[in-house]
């Protein structure tokens, strides 16, 4: 909660009112300000018109019989409105080292674990401005190397001091020898401090890979916890945790370090030269529509999953294919032959981690909740209101599913068509402006 | 998987496998990735001409019994490059595939035990000089010496990619389970042995490792500026003790429910 | 009379002939393995066993025991005098009398058979089988006849040329069915085989009322690991096959049959025998495999089973349920034999199918079958307080938690196991994490290493410490620990008792140590677990426990020895094979014929098959958590005493 929920409540200042009353009071001209009228440059009254009266404590304007001998109370409401925090700036205006942060930048923008790197490497930059025994090493600024076209809008708020953007049309796509070449000729003029990656399925495990092997640096790999001295990175699988020196260069696992939250950053652009394009050995063909149902079980992130209470299969296909959903069955559902053995959820079947779980008909054995236990949402639409899927459910719908199903088809379809609708409007909005 | 003429005639394939350890009771097992890397190098092997165009390579000590559970999918032997434990597998194994030169070099993504820091495929392609494909989930076709790779992104999504040969790939947990390990040709593979000078991995003898420690979720921290907020911060009624039920309402509403939330969560698309 | 010499001549020939038949036969068994069978005892005892443990089998269905006494004693004994009077001419009027009465008796049995015959039942093999009332009746009247002479009856050269002629023909026709067909495979092979089968049996043990159905186990360093060709089986095994009298008692008792999986035992039987003397399957006139057509396998003594023979699915849809076996009037052993194959598909091919493959890989490193942590085997006990060998050293009894420790729906009949030791202070601890999964489920899915290693590793934990019995809620365990592990326990076991928790629990109630109140509730049944009844025998425990409550049980039509199978054992549900039906649905029909509201269970895993029928259906409960939930606790059974004392 943050305190505007005290904003609205406004509170009279007896105290002031009586003086702004008093205009014999010492303190009477601090308080009484606007004057509704002044003497123009050429001699003339002006009337003030927006000076005239006050804005009541319910908001509405009075016209101020007191001359503006009243306080005006409502000051504090206008600015508390139109306030926007502003964090403090911090600058480097001559940055004495440099540590490079290379973020995911999944669709676009910066990712929570970016948000973590950046974070981790202030605090990397702070310590070693600090100086490490004693010996200051002058002012850092974190650099964010992003490659592609960036939609992020507060490089400045998560953090970055430098911002060097390679959008050209060399890196679209999946282009990892071109990005270790221009982080090659970072190399080569900075010689940053640290070299920073997210260890991410998104590109960062790869790209630092790529670039340690380069460099020759030895990497420090899954790290969760590091200062200009030692890391403690995961080893063997997530079992051990390895305390090492702080090498050079890193990929951090996520939550390694808060994200930045109580400066702002300059986030100014780099002027680059551009890097020379390499020949690339591996060809980017594009990704691959997927159909939601090859996706394997334990990897989906939507399924929809029917039981016992589904009557109508082929209404439910038709659901999980409105839906993109991945399709998941109980056992029963799968016993009775109505499903594949390989799409049972369970502790028989597959464990999920589908971020949603959207239950059609399943009442929630035991041995089914086990398979569902990592997944995030889950939503069930059952009749029976008592049963175990729905205590455990964050969404549950009591009714007939067929027909509830029946409505959220209607309500996909509207919303794809719609969808279809704004972007053919966007196109052609972009047609006229060109 | 579709070879043309040429390339299943002499398509060499190594696979590199390691020893892997059980998540739960920490034993030395099949690693699940090199375990898939095999059963590529297998179907593509059995796609050419034969198994014979596999080798199954190990770099470590040829007495880990965890390496018969790779020769139980039906390798005849596995080769050993035999080094003690503290020994540094790079340079052995680099040397080993500059003399016999594969055609594709297989490898898991990250290794089960050690430092798993994922690098042996970089390393071993960068003093190669040869590209790598990370995380692929299958090899798609091999056509005039230039592989269509599927490579695995995250939930099940797919890259196609095209590399031309020779190339070293990290076999994803996305590609084809490995086979079942049989008893029977586990215990009568051969082991043959190499011997190889290298050097101990003296930077990593100087770290200390240690039984994984859990790791502190993080915690909404509350940077409240006023007394009042880190009161209210303080006493707020943890959020979700039970889940929404809608009983007794139209079907529309509960549609529209199910739908916003399936809509806030951003997974229709 | 100028044919005289023709019927000597005919049986004579037929003797011959089945003499070289009989060689034959015995070189295709001789292909097999070699096996150990200590032969005189075993031909000694042959015709007790024939007559006290076959025919106790027989004699379950009494109209056929009596046509089998009749028809089978009346030719043998025939076809001794047959030898002695017409072959070497022996003249005697009270052998030609006697030989006249054992061809009647055998008419009349033959005519028994061919009532049999007229409207068979579908688990009755057809084919040459329908052919052989005719040929008894044949064999029978023809010799009637020829006797009658030497009997004084009929003069001699009665009926002149034509009357020769044509017994000539009847007499052929008997001689060649029951003689020929003998030892070259016609319906009558199942006399010899089957007799020899007797004497060289491979479970010796199983004659007189004993009890022999642990699996043998493979040794690790053979060349091939289980059965690939049918010649890789003992040779006392493929004497086995050919004794099949193809009378479908297996086939009609089989769930796996039943629920429509590709299972028929006595095809599979029949298969084996095509295996063994090569050829296909053509020629087989009964029950296919559900869902697969008669035809199209072919197989040789040199040739891998499950290419071309068997389909693999055939052998994962097993329970090891044992009814077959139980059933099977020859006494011959299916369940070995399908898990000998499932041996080779495991250890050689490395083919598992489904999940099978996970479940070993899983035993392998965390010795449990769904990789739960070893550490935490011992959770479920937490608040329990259970002592520990590992602290104790010494007890009276060990309880034998099983794998039941990860399941949370076993673990209710785990804690109510314990209530129960505890009310009756039983002097009791156990292994907590030196606890190993039993191997069950890894030997029946053919992974014997796996099983070995399992079995060893649990020895080598409980012989650090000394215990006068073990004591185990699942009977699956309970059949390993105490049939299957003394092949490598050495005397770890002696004087060591292993039971299953009802029979102990019984004894425990018997000798009043738990005080019980009566069970207030609806109609109970109770079902066998196949692991308890037909492996081990126990079939009264669990039965008296449940009238010691005052329960009335109300008997499946299927109960005891002839108890069907729930589906869950024999890794058929992580084989998962698919059928028409499932086997637990079938055994709910079973339930809810009698009416009952409770199923009493004495295995876990029946607990969950049974539950996992889908709702409406009685309720399961294991009998652990019967009686724990009539258990008195001191105050309310002193209470009880009190009020009995009052009332006196």
């Amino acid at each position: 909660m943050s305190d505007s929920d005290y904003s609205h409540i406004l509170r009279r200042d007896p105290r002031g009112e009586r003086i702004a009353r008093n205009r014999l009071h010492p303190l009477h001209s601090t308080v009484a300000v606007q004057v509704a009228e002044t003497l123009g440059p050429s001699g003339l009254l002006r009337k003030n018109p927006h000076a005239v009266g006050f804005i009541g404590p319910n908001g509405i304007k009075r016209i101020d019989r007191l001359k503006g001998n009243a306080i005006a109370i409502t000051g504090r409401r206008n600015a508390q409105s139109s306030q926007e925090v502003l964090l403090p700036l911090h600058q480097v205006s001559e940055p004495d080292f440099t540590i490079v942060v290379v973020p995911d930048m999944v669709g676009g923008r910066l990712t929570a674990h970016d948000k973590d790197i950046l974070g981790q490497a202030h605090q990397l930059a702070r310590s070693m401005e600090a100086g490490v025994a004693g010996e200051s090493t002058g002012a850092g600024a974190v650099m964010a190397v992003v490659f592609g076209v960036s939609k992020e809008e507060s490089f400045d708020k998560a953090g970055v001091d430098r911002l060097l953007l390679l959008d050209g049309a060399e890196y679209e796509g999946y282009c990892p020898e071109q990005q270790v070449a221009a982080l090659e000729q970072v190399e080569a003029r900075l010689k940053p401090e640290y070299w920073l990656f997210p260890d991410s399925v998104h590109g960062g495990t790869d790209l630092g890979s790529r670039l340690a092997a380069r460099l020759g640096e030895r990497p420090a790999t899954q790290a969760w916890q590091m200062n200009t001295e030692t890391t403690i990175c995961r080893g063997a699988s997530g079992s051990t945790d390895i305390t090492r020196d702080t090498p050079r260069l890193l990929m951090l696992a996520q939550e390694c370090a808060n994200p930045v939250d109580e400066t702002r950053h300059e986030a100014l652009s780099i002027e680059w030269a551009p890097v020379q394009a390499v020949l690339p050995e591996l060809h980017d063909l594009g990704q691959v529509a997927v159909d939601p149902n090859a996706i394997p079980l334990a990897e989906a992130e939507f399924i929809l999953a029917a039981g016992n209470g589904i009557t109508n299969w082929e209404q439910f296909h038709a659901t999980a294919k409105a839906l993109g959903a991945t399709e998941g069955a109980s056992r029963v559902a799968v016993d009775d032959g109505n499903m594949p053995r390989f799409r049972q959820v369970g502790a028989s079947g597959t464990w999920v981690t589908a971020r949603v779980y959207l239950a059609v008909g399943i009442s929630g054995a035991i041995q089914h909740m086990q398979g569902i236990g990592q997944c995030d949402k889950v939503v069930t639409i059952n009749t029976d209101a008592g049963c175990d899927m729905v205590k455990r459910a964050d969404l549950s719908t009591i009714g007939d599913a067929e027909k509830v199903l029946d409505e959220l088809i209607n309500l996909v379809d509207t919303y794809r068509q719609q969808a279809l609708h704004n972007q053919n409007g966007e196109k052609e909005g972009a047609k006229n402006a060109a | 998987m579709q070879l043309d003429a040429n390339t299943s005639m002499d398509l060499k394939i190594v696979s590199l496998i390691s020893v892997g350890k059980h998540p739960t009771s920490g034993r030395a097992r099949r690693a699940e990735q090199d375990g898939r890397a095999v059963e590529l190098g297998l179907t593509l092997a059995e796609a050419g001409r034969g198994k014979q165009n596999l080798t199954v390579l190990h770099a470590g000590d040829s007495q880990q019994s965890a390496l018969r559970s790779y020769a139980g999918m039906g390798l005849e032997s596995v080769r050993v490059i035999q080094l003690r434990e503290s020994a540094d597998a790079v340079s052995p194994l680099t040397e080993y595939l500059r003399k016999h030169v594969p055609d594709i070099i297989l490898t898991g993504v990250r290794a089960e035990s050690g430092e798993s820091s994922g690098m042996v495929p970089y390393l071993l392609a960068e003093k190669l000089g040869w590209p790598v494909v990370p995380r692929i989930a299958n090899i798609v076709s091999i056509k005039e010496g230039v592989a269509e790779v599927l490579q695995a992104l995250p939930r099940g999504q797919r890259r196609a990619l095209t590399v031309r040969l020779p190339f070293i790939a990290s076999v994803d947990n996305a590609a084809a389970e490995p086979r079942q390990s049989a008893f029977g040709p586990a215990n009568r593979a051969l082991m043959e042995q190499q011997q190889a000078g290298s050097e101990t991995d003296t930077v990593r003898s100087e770290w200390s490792e240690l039984p994984a420690r859990k790791r502190p979720k993080r915690l909404k921290v509350v940077k409240a500026k006023t007394a009042a907020d880190r009161f209210k911060a303080a006493t707020a009624k943890p959020q979700g003790s039970g889940g929404k039920v809608l009983k007794d309402k139209t079907v529309t509403e509960q549609a529209q429910a199910i739908f916003d939330l399936l809509l806030e969560e951003g997974v229709l698309r | 009379m100028t044919f005289e010499w023709l019927h000597p001549f005919l049986i004579a020939t037929a003797l011959l002939l089945a003499a070289v038949g009989a060689v034959r036969r015995v070189n295709l068994w001789r292909a097999g393995q070699p096996e150990s069978v200590d032969f005189v005892a075993g031909l000694m005892a042959m015709p007790g066993r024939y007559l006290h443990d076959l025919h106790d089998i027989v004699e379950r269905d009494k109209y056929m025991s009596k046509t089998h006494a009749a028809t089978g004693g009346g030719f043998v004994l025939s076809l001794l005098l047959v030898v002695l009077v017409h072959l070497f001419g022996v003249q005697n009027q009270i052998l030609a009398w006697a030989l006249l009465a054992s061809l009647a008796l055998m008419f009349v049995g033959a005519i028994f058979v061919f009532k049999r015959r007229l409207n068979p039942p579908s688990r009755l093999s057809k084919g040459p089988w329908m052919r052989l009332p005719k040929s008894l009746l044949a064999f029978s009247s023809a010799f009637f006849i020829l006797t009658l002479p030497m009997a004084g009856v009929l003069p001699e050269g009665a009926g002149g040329l034509l009357l020769t002629i044509v017994l000539g023909v009847f007499i052929a026709m008997g001689l060649s069915e029951m003689l020929l067909g003998m030892t070259w495979g016609g319906p009558m092979k199942h006399a010899f085989a089957g007799a020899l089968h007797l004497a060289f049996h491979r479970r010796p043990e199983r004659f007189g009322g004993g009890r022999s159905t642990g699996l043998k186990p493979v040794a690790l360093d053979q060349r091939v690991l289980g059965v690939q060709k049918p010649e890789d089986f003992k040779w006392n095994q493929l004497l086995g096959f050919d004794a099949c009298v193809q009378c479908g008692k297996c086939e009609a008792v089989c769930p796996a049959f039943a629920a429509g999986q590709p299972l028929n035992p006595k095809k599979l039987i029949q298969d084996m025998v095509v295996g063994m003397a090569g050829g296909s399957d053509a020629h087989y006139a009964g029950s296919p495999y559900p869902g697969k057509e008669v035809g199209q396998a072919n197989g040789g003594p040199l040739l891998t089973i499950t290419e071309g023979l068997i389909d693999p699915d055939t052998l994962w849809s097993c329970t090891t349920c044992r009814a077959c076996v139980e059933e099977c009037p020859m006494m011959i052993e299916h369940v070995d034999a399908i898990v000998d194959m499932r041996r080779f598909l495991t250890m050689e091919t490395g083919s598992t199918p489904n999940k099978g493959a996970e479940v070993l890989d899983n035993l392998i490193a965390t010795d449990n079958p769904n990789g739960n942590a070893p550490a935490s085997r011992t959770n479920w006990a937490a608040d329990q307080n259970l002592p520990l060998l590992r602290d104790v050293k010494e007890t009276d009894v060990v309880f034998w938690v099983s794998d039941g420790a990860f399941d949370m729906r076993s673990q209710r009949i785990l804690r109510a196991f314990v209530s129960l030791l505890k009310a009756a202070n039983v002097d009791f601890a156990v292994l907590g994490d030196e606890e190993l999964d039993s191997g069950d489920v890894a030997r029946r899915l053919g992974d014997d290493a796996t099983f070995q290693s399992l079995a060893k590793r649990n020895i080598a934990a409980l012989s650090q410490y000394k215990f006068k019995r073990i004591v185990t809620t699942d009977p699956h365990a309970y059949h390993c620990l105490r049939n299957e592990y003394t092949d490598f326990a050495g005397d770890v076991f002696k004087g060591v008792e292993v039971l299953h928790h009802t029979t102990f629990l019984n004894e425990l109630v018997q000798a009043g140590k738990l005080k019980l109140s009566r069970f207030k509730g609806g109609k109970v049944t109770y079902h066998d677990p196949c692991y308890l009844g037909r492996y081990n025998g126990e079939y009264e425990a669990p039965r008296e426990l449940l009238r010691s409550l005052g329960i009335e049980i109300a008997e499946m039509e299927r109960s005891g020895f002839r108890s069907r199978c729930c589906g869950g054992g024999g890794g058929a549900p992580i084989t998962d094979i698919p059928g028409e039906r499932r086997i637990a649905d079938m055994r709910m029909e079973d339930v809810q014929t009698t009416g009952a509201e409770l199923i009493a269970v004495g295995c876990q895993q029946c607990t969950a098959m049974l539950e996992g029928v889908v709702e409406p259906r009685p309720q399961v409960k294991d009998i652990a958590e019967i009686l724990a939930s009539v258990l008195l606790d001191d105050e309310a059974a002193n209470d009880v005493e009190n009020q009995l004392e009052e009332a006196f």
